[in-house]
């Protein structure tokens, strides 16, 4: 590894890079390490060497996808924290040696999305789980048999190195070190942490309920909790769930397995005397997006979606409760935040102990071991895995 | 028919007066006499001057299958009149007051009443399935038809009849100095259901776009709302093509007609025309695939879908899920424009004596008690704005 890393800094520029990476060729199969090349970054493109990368719920959700958008063979991932090995033409955002998180949706600083406050949602690279580089919609991936190896969501971090465009990378200030807990605000705290923060600018002083304790969910009470909130009530299977929940601020815990005569939407509205101000759906279930919105305070309550359903789900919500509770329905993606002015704003606050990121990490393993970190997730025995990309530490 | 009984003779007594009451649904009301007790403690007794018929009078005088379905009873929500006399412990008004009864409360004493996040009284809950055929306090009927058999109120206001008895958390004093206009009650539900959807739930932004599926009096006030508001492109949406020369005067920009716009939908249309959507868009008709194409066709990063319209009992809307989570937009209901009554009312009041707010445009119709039925006639046929039944002489 040292010895590649040498030959790489001086001087693959322009050049394909011969690399390991985690493909998963075919549905729910382990992912296979094998060499594969990188093409050099087309313009606006950047070539990114990773150093930490983390599994996320999405890239299972779509490693075991067998119709589109399921794509094989590809490479998954989109949780990451690396380091700039080359640039495309008309790149002067970020150079060769910074460190950058790359993530799943874009932030062009250009169009009306990018330059209005009230969205993340950038129109000119706008979010797809499209197989290939967004601006040039083509692969910079091959196997060694020339065959073409799709991307994932514009990140694809299981591979030591991978093609990002400019517009899906955040520059991170030198000063900050590349920890194993950085990556996570790639994808998953900084989507939970957003949600509370930004999307339902929780106040102080609120009554927060969060439907599913994953490190989505826990982000969202992280982020309650630095909102203030007084009450922070987690719903999970996993009765585990409520003392590590505990460290993130969960207040109250409801397991769904107790709910004998009555169900949880009764049991939350009762302990709090009428529903709470923010309901979080953080699994990706209708049943449970309806149940966060019954839970939800009449007059003024928020219903908030963070969690990835299957491809084609509908959510049905009773007419009658629509127009006469004034609740209000909406969805977080990426926590609403904008990745460039918002992810190292997160990070200071994480340098600086107020917001907590290694709390998130509870397993490492190195890439060869890649597919325990699969195992770990499926089995709800892990908060976050950090896979760690080089020996060289 | 009854003369106009003052407190002073008929303080605590009951009042025989006429009534336009609803014996069985889709049936013609029927004039008859009735009898209406007097108001009993936190209640009453309003003589009405004039009310209008709503969409939602018309919803359940047809309905059968429901628990809402409750029979006779006495519709009308949307009135002005002037209190006869007072139960106990009633201080907010007096004898010869100018009220405006409304179907939502305000005790002004629970954490909703106290709070200016929410116009939905925890006191006296609007009670939902059965659209509140009781007296809310002490559910009870003040109304006995003349054989004895107690008629069902309605939405806390039962607004026609000559006599009506309502809760005084249901209750908005007018004041004095105001005149008892015909258009005046019409703040009673549908033009502060829009205006206040407008205005209060979308907060609309000067400079913003908003699309309106459904111009009856509730879609024209939220584009009178938006105008007021400074929105510079007010898109309506509507099967009835008349309605954008009439909706010209609340403020419409733009028409798109529904089930008429050939292969593309209404929402397509406006994604198009908006180059990817409304800032605000509201539904203003109660069908939940309009609430659908309205949330299909507000633009995403910050769109808002606001739903006014009452749909039948038992609809349901239907949403992709990953449009809920990608798409940023977020889907709002409102009942009477998320506006407080006994504080809101009173202002758009002021704006209308101001000229600023426009009302009496709203009153296309007239008609006499006796007559009543045309106004469901006039509604049914999508001829009439709000036609306005007066119910006395003078």
């Amino acid at each position: 590894m040292a010895a590649m890393d040498e030959t790489l800094s001086s001087g693959h520029r322009g050049k394909p890079i011969r690399c390991r990476a985690a493909v998963s060729r075919k549905p729910g199969e382990p992912l296979v390490i094998e060499e594969i090349i990188v093409a050099p970054p087309m313009p606006h493109e950047v070539r990114v060497r990773i150093v930490y990368t983390s599994l996320c719920h999405s890239d299972i959700t779509f490693w075991k996808m067998k119709d589109f958008p399921g794509v094989f063979p590809r490479i998954l991932g989109h949780e990451a924290i690396g380091v700039v090995e080359s640039v495309g033409e008309h790149v002067t955002e970020v150079a060769q040696g910074d460190t950058v998180i790359p993530t799943l949706i874009s932030d062009c600083g250009e169009c009306v999305d990018c330059r209005s406050a009230k969205s993340n949602l950038c129109s000119k690279l706008p979010f797809q789980i499209s197989p290939f580089m967004p601006r040039h919609e083509t692969s910079r991936f091959t196997d060694l048999n020339g065959e073409v190896i799709h991307h994932f969501v514009s990140v694809s971090s299981f591979s030591e190195y991978t093609v990002v465009d400019v517009a899906h990378l955040t520059k991170i200030d030198s000063s900050v070190p590349i920890t194993k807990a950085a990556g996570l605000l790639g994808c998953g705290v900084s989507t939970g942490v957003g949600a509370a923060w930004r999307t339902a600018n929780v106040e102080p002083g609120s009554t927060v309920a969060i439907f599913g304790l994953g490190s989505i969910g826990l982000a969202v009470a992280e982020g309650a909790r630095l909102c203030g909130a007084t009450r922070i009530i987690g719903v999970d299977v996993n009765q585990d769930k409520f003392e590590i929940g505990k460290k993130f601020g969960v207040t109250d815990f409801i397991n769904p397995a107790d709910c004998v005569n009555k169900s949880v939407t009764e049991v939350l509205i009762e302990m709090t005397e009428g529903g709470a101000d923010y309901c979080f759906e953080c699994v990706g279930i209708a049943s449970l997006v309806q149940q966060a919105y019954a839970c939800c305070r009449k007059g003024w309550g928020k219903a908030i979606v963070l969690g990835v359903d299957q491809p084609g789900s509908q959510l049905t919500l009773p007419s009658y409760d629509v127009l006469h509770k004034g609740k209000t329905l909406m969805g977080s993606f990426f926590g609403g935040l904008k990745p460039k002015s918002d992810i190292p704003v997160l990070l200071n606050r994480y340098i600086n102990k107020e917001l907590q990121l290694d709390e998130f990490v509870t397993h490492e393993v190195v890439f060869e071991d890649i597919n325990k970190a699969f195992d770990l997730l499926i089995e709800g025995k892990c908060l976050r895995c950090v896979i760690c990309m080089n020996t060289v530490s | 028919m009854a003369d106009k009984v003052t407190g002073g003779s008929s303080r605590g007594k009951s009042i025989r007066c006429r009534a336009a009451v609803c014996r069985r649904p889709s049936e013609p009301l029927v004039i008859e006499e009735i009898i209406v007790a007097p108001p009993m403690p936190h209640e009453v007794r309003i003589r009405i001057i004039y009310t209008s018929l709503c969409h939602s009078d018309v919803l359940f005088w047809k309905i059968e299958d429901y628990a809402a379905a409750m029979f006779p009873r006495i519709l009308g929500h949307e009135a002005i009149g002037v209190v006869e006399s007072l139960g106990e412990d009633v201080n907010e008004v007096s004898e010869g007051d100018t009220v405006i009864p409304t179907f939502v409360s305000e005790c002004g004493e629970c954490r909703d009443c106290k709070s200016p996040k929410s116009n939905l009284c925890s006191k006296l809950p609007f009670k939902s399935s059965r659209v509140a055929p009781f007296m809310p306090r002490y559910e009870t009927s003040r109304f006995t038809d003349l054989n004895g058999e107690a008629i069902y109120h309605f939405l806390s206001v039962s607004s026609f009849s000559e006599y009506t008895v309502v809760d005084i958390a249901h209750v908005t004093k007018i004041d004095s100095g105001i005149p008892l206009t015909k258009a005046a009650g019409l703040l009673g539900c549908g033009i502060s259901t829009g205006v206040g959807a407008a205005c209060r739930t979308a907060n609309i932004e000067p400079g913003s776009t908003v699309a309106i599926f459904g111009l009856g009096s509730v879609g024209l006030a939220v584009a009178e709302g938006a105008r007021l508001c400074g929105a510079t492109r007010i898109i309506g949406v509507d099967v009835n093509k008349d309605k954008f020369e009439v909706g010209k005067k609340f403020g419409l920009t733009d028409f798109v007609e529904s089930a008429n716009s050939g292969s593309k939908s209404a929402s397509e249309v406006i994604i198009e025309m908006t180059d990817g959507g409304a800032d605000y868009c509201f539904e203003c008709v109660g069908m939940a695939s309009l609430v659908q194409e309205a949330y299909a066709c507000c633009r995403k990063g910050w769109g808002e879908t606001i739903v006014l319209g009452v749909d039948k009992p038992g609809s349901q809307v239907s949403i992709p899920s990953k449009d809920i989570l990608t798409t940023g937009k977020s889907l709002i209901g409102a009942v009477f424009g998320g506006l407080k009554p006994k504080s809101d009312i009173p202002i758009l009041l002021n704006r209308y004596i101001n000229k600023e707010l426009q009302l009496d445009e709203f009153v296309t119709h007239e008609v006499t008690f006796e007559d009543i039925n045309k106004a469901f006639d006039l509604l049914i046929e999508g001829k009439s704005l709000k036609c306005v039944i007066c119910m006395d002489d003078q």
